[in-house]
């Protein structure tokens, strides 16, 4: 018999016959008709995961991870505000519910039906996910990557202070929020929870404010893996600048009295608390796992014994808040009325379309007051001395500077985090000085953690600011890459739009620098940025260029709401020469703040037509230096910077092409799963019978030292490939 | 069983169709303690009123003798429910105070109190009025760009000085809109006339659900203490489509909400019916008390809801005709299908 049908049974049959498990008497501040909302809430709970365990039998529902043992869930919601973002671990259906109970309006049976029933109307995701979430009750969805959500939590919750020096046009939390984010005991130990608790302690014990409550929901197990006893009590009740609370989270009175402490000193004092919360698991992982499998049947019997709907119907009673058959009347009455609720629900629309699973990728735009840009007097303030260097050619590294430090004056939401950005400006100084403009509130030299760096920004730009944060290099994104493509990327397309992270990432990286750091230092590898629905990548190849895409990718973020990744080719920071020394072409002068390039608007230079070469960042440097010899085979050619490597803009890159008999492409990324690859099929596939050939770098790791090229093209190579095409 | 949702209807259901409904008041002794009270009030008793031989709108459409008529029209048709279970209690504007009767959150003679007080206050103060005007067509298709016009509309108006205009109440189909003569009249004058009758301006109504209520809302607090209220036996649904779950509500959210928001902020009937549907999938929506008006407001919204698929009035017509959902009370065929009496 189904586990799940056991433990209602048990219940039914207890309550009836006022067989409760033991526990303490109800003690502390719930009031009776809190404990009746806690208790309902756990009800509908508890009844929801039986209805989509009943709907996926039917072929009705199809996701059936439950939250049935961690009712206690409910008792936490009311001890806190409905404003409090909650980042929800996936067993916290109690939490939503009472929460819904704290905001007029909210139909939680309803809608988490919807939700188990993939259809359109599912409030959240509009079908694509079973997920908890609702913007109207401040809880961004989570999907189920193990703790993923934990560094953008403390970001969220870094964000609330950072908000009350400047509140950017589009926050969304209240000025004395605090966040909540939680998680199992299994995932406490995953490297990017450790990683946040990490950094929310770093935080906080240097006294910056961070209002975060995490909450740890300790079932004792991990699908089939246990948790050493006392192992969560033992690593986490002595950790500096984190508080630890200890309650039974099937003791709702219990619950509530240590989440209120818990989350009073959240609030008051700013600073982050562990909530270490007991709870059981019913019915195994999910729908599939049978625990009784790996776990002896008496174990996981003494387990169900333990019930929190019994303890909580034994405590009500004691309490005289309401009697034993009343709680039983209301457990049977939410169990007819979701029945028939879902009867309703699962007859509601599903997505059918490629189309419409893909409507919310790509986040809604939205409406930012105009800004009419900074004065002079407040840019010659900010620049000083480089106002007038803008009227000489510069290096990109320069340009840069100037393009952020317009871009800050212009939008007080911008806000940079990452490794040396602040105070020392960068490693190659493209930050340089932006400490001194905007101060380090909006400069923020982060701990070593990359994923806390994009935590930060991703739980920023829910509250309004537009984060650009840095990574030192291309190669240590890696480690954090998930905090992109699982967390920042997806939470528009979960949230059908409604919750947003825009962002503009910056990353130093690419190959060529001479003789430099070897392959840490020179990654030249963006197949990770590139499969990445909805992410935006751009790569600049020159200063002027670089600043006027800078100010589209700012733009995409802040009006459009995008992640965009800007990857700034390290060899090109300092290029001044291009054919020969002094020869300064490689520098630009500063563009006009309101000059952009567009989204997809890729740069051709010359007019041949014998050959183009198709490239981008480094591959344009090395074409141009190549071009004179080219040129002096006979061969007319042009260059074609593609400049956004994503989405690949296959309309102007075939318009750029249009009329030349022959293309190359030049590509800096690997030979496979570079960028050449989409490149190729592109232009087979739009320029059919045009002769075609690639030139990429080897598959290959770069080298430190004199062979620090050897792996990649160069003009040389470029110039062969030209010659051999035409022959 | 069958379950039900029970709807108590507004002000303005009670016309000279309904003249001699309390006859069929199944607690006579209750009825004759309202009538005590309202005698001992100095006011006409409802036994008086609802035996007229003839229906004056200036005497029975004043606020002081509708709601009380309308509210023991409702209790009485509430008390004479047989073979349904009622899952929740609902209503529109003064139909919140029968409602909280209904649901147990107040007393029979606790809810006239209440009702009768309100209803007193609000026609001694009579600030502004109101008129109705519908934003779906004649088919009840939804039109949300044209709502959001109307009530663009609405806020214009209402900014301009010496104009008082606000949403009064979202009913369905139609926007109940409030204000001061000014502001109401500039509304009619930049809405075409639709329907042969719309804009409406609603006799003897004064301008409910709106901050031009707050000194009765005041006074309201001043009258009617905690201690009437109670926790509700059944769910109730608000004007904000909330749910007051029994054991769950405090009294005291409960009044201030009632002698309160409920007073001073838009209605949103379509909101609690949008609610009543979705959360508890009733196999009925009763509306009991007296007219009838009220059933398109109900199916409106949950037109509005997509409720069951329903997007336009044929469809309602075509589900209501294969099997009676909506039931209203003051028609005899419906009312036998939740009383068991025979028409």
């Amino acid at each position: 018999m189904d586990r799940c049908e056991i433990v209602h049974d048990n219940f039914l049959r207890r309550v009836a016959a006022r067989d409760f498990p033991m526990g303490k008497a109800p003690a502390g501040p719930l009031s009776p008709e809190l404990a009746v909302q806690a208790f309902r809430a756990a009800c509908l709970t508890r009844v929801l995961d039986r209805q989509s365990r009943a709907m996926q039998r039917a072929g009705q529902g199809f996701y059936t991870i439950g939250s049935s043992g961690h009712e206690g869930l409910a008792a936490v919601a009311l001890a806190l505000r409905p404003t409090d973002m909650a980042f929800l671990h996936y067993r916290d259906a109690a939490f939503q519910i009472a929460r819904a109970g704290q905001v007029p309006g909210e139909n939680p049976a309803w809608d988490m039906l919807l939700s188990f029933a993939s259809s359109t109307d599912d409030p959240i995701s509009g079908g694509r996910h079973k997920v908890l979430g609702s913007r109207r009750l401040m809880i961004p969805p989570q999907t189920s990557t193990i703790a993923s959500h934990l560094p953008k939590a403390v970001g969220a919750a870094y964000s609330v202070g950072a908000a009350r020096r400047t509140r950017p046009e589009h926050a969304i939390l209240p000025e004395d929020a605090m966040v909540m984010c939680s998680f199992g005991d299994a995932s406490a130990n995953h490297s990017t929870a450790q990683g946040a608790f990490n950094t929310a302690q770093w935080t906080s014990y240097q006294s910056v404010p961070l209002p975060l409550l995490f909450v740890c929901e300790d079932n004792g197990i991990g699908i089939s893996t246990k948790t050493p006893k006392g192992w969560v009590e033992a690593t986490f009740s002595a950790r500096p600048g984190l508080k630890y609370f200890k309650a039974d989270g099937l003791d709702m009175y219990d619950a509530y009295r240590v989440a209120s402490e818990a989350a009073d000193y959240v609030r008051t004092r700013k600073k982050p608390a562990f909530l270490h919360l007991r709870t059981i698991r019913l019915y195994g992982h999910a729908g599939a796992d049978m625990p009784t499998t790996y776990l002896p049947r008496e174990e996981v019997e003494a387990e169900e014994a333990q019930d929190p709907l019994l303890h909580s119907v034994r405590l009500m009673d004691q309490a005289g808040v309401m009697s034993a058959e009343q709680a039983l009347a209301i457990y049977r009455d939410t169990g007819a009325r979701v029945a028939r609720v879902a009867g309703d629900a699962v007859k509601r629309p599903r997505l059918k379309t490629a189309a419409e699973v893909m409507a919310s990728i790509v986040p809604p735009a939205r409406v930012c007051k105009p800004t009419n840009g900074p004065t002079p007097e407040a840019r010659e303030k900010a620049f000083g001395g480089d106002l007038k260097a803008m009227d000489e050619p510069q290096i990109m590294s320069r340009i840069i500077n100037w393009a952020l430090t317009d871009l800050m004056l212009a939008h007080r939401e911008i806000v940079m985090m990452g490794e040396d950005v602040g105070r020392k400006g960068g490693v190659y100084g493209v930050t340089q000085k932006l400490t001194a403009r905007f101060g380090p509130d909006r400069m923020i030299d982060t701990l070593l953690d990359e994923q806390s760096i994009l935590g930060l920004a991703i739980g920023m730009a829910q509250n309004g600011f537009v984060p650009m944060p840095e990574i030192q290099f291309l190669a240590y994104l890696h480690n954090a890459e998930d905090q992109l493509r699982g967390e920042a990327a997806t939470l528009p397309f979960f949230s059908n739009g409604q919750f947003t992270n825009p962002m503009v990432l910056r990353i130093a990286g690419l190959g060529y620098q001479k003789g430099f750091g070897g392959h840490f230092h020179n990654d030249n590898s963006v197949a990770v940025l590139r499969d990445i629905p909805g992410v935006i990548l751009a790569v600049p190849s020159n200063g002027a260029d670089a600043a006027r895409m800078l100010r589209e990718c700012v733009r995409l973020a802040r009006e459009e709401q995008r992640v965009v990744v800007f990857l700034e080719p390290i060899a090109l920071y300092p290029m001044r020469d291009v054919h020969g020394e002094k020869d300064g072409l490689w520098m630009t002068r500063y563009p006009d703040p309101s000059e952009r390039i567009g989204l997809g608007e890729v740069g051709v230079s010359g007019d041949g037509a014998d050959l183009a070469i198709v490239t981008f960042g480094n591959g344009v440097y090395l074409s141009n230096q190549a071009l004179p010899q080219i040129e002096a085979a006979g061969i007319k050619a042009r260059i074609v910077d593609t400049r956004w490597l994503s989405p690949l803009p296959k309309e102007a890159l075939t318009a750029a092409v249009q009329g030349c008999k022959n293309i190359l492409i030049v590509d800096e990324t690997r030979h496979s799963g570079g960028v050449a690859e989409a490149l190729m099929a592109h232009f087979h596939e739009a320029a059919p019978g045009v002769p075609l050939a690639r030139l990429t770098a080897e598959d290959s790791f770069i080298a430190t030292g004199p062979a620090y090229a050897v792996t990649m093209p160069s003009s040389a190579q470029i110039v062969a490939a030209a010659k051999g095409l035409m022959a | 069983m069958k379950t039900a949702v029970l709807i108590c209807p507004g002000r303005g259901t009670y016309t000279k169709t309904e003249l001699g409904s309390l006859a069929k008041f199944p607690d006579q002794g209750l009825l004759a303690r309202f009538d005590a009270e309202r005698a001992r009030l100095g006011q006409e008793t409802l036994t008086a009123l609802d035996g007229a031989q003839s229906y004056s709108v200036s005497r029975h459409s004043r606020g002081d003798n509708a709601s009380a008529l309308i509210y023991a029209c409702t209790l009485g048709d509430a008390l004479s429910l047989n073979g349904v279970e009622v899952v929740a209690v609902t209503g529109n504007s003064m139909g919140w105070y029968s409602a909280l009767a209904c649901a147990g959150a107040l007393s029979p003679m606790d809810g006239f109190t209440v009702v009768n007080t309100m209803g007193t206050l609000m026609q001694e103060a009579l600030i502004g009025g109101q008129l109705v005007y519908p934003f779906m067509g004649e088919d009840w298709a939804d039109a949300p760009a044209r709502r959001e016009e109307l009530l663009a509309l609405v806020d214009e108006i209402g900014d301009r000085p010496g104009h008082d205009l606000a949403l009064s109440i979202d009913l369905g189909g139609m926007l109940v809109i409030a204000g001061n003569e000014a502001g109401l009249k500039a509304f009619e004058a930049a809405v075409p006339p639709v329907q042969g009758r719309f804009p409406l301006r609603l006799g003897n109504h004064a301008a409910f659900h709106t901050a031009l209520q707050a000194p009765v809302a005041a006074k309201g607090r001043a009258a009617l203490p905690i201690s009437l209220f109670t926790q509700p036996a059944k769910p109730l649904i608000d004007g904000r489509g909330n749910v007051w779950w029994p054991g769950a509500a405090t009294t005291a959210a409960l009044r201030d909400y009632t002698l309160g928001h409920q007073v001073v902020e838009p209605y949103d009937f379509s909101a609690a019916i949008r609610s009543a549907a979705r959360e508890f999938a009733p196999d009925y929506f009763i509306v009991p008390g007296p007219g009838t008006t009220l059933g398109g407001a109900v199916a409106q919204s949950l037109i509005r809801a997509n409720w069951r698929g329903l997007s336009s009035k044929a469809d309602f017509q075509r589900l209501q005709a294969e099997n009676p959902f909506l039931i209203s009370m003051a028609l005899p065929d419906q009312r036998t299908l939740v009383t068991g009496d025979t028409p």
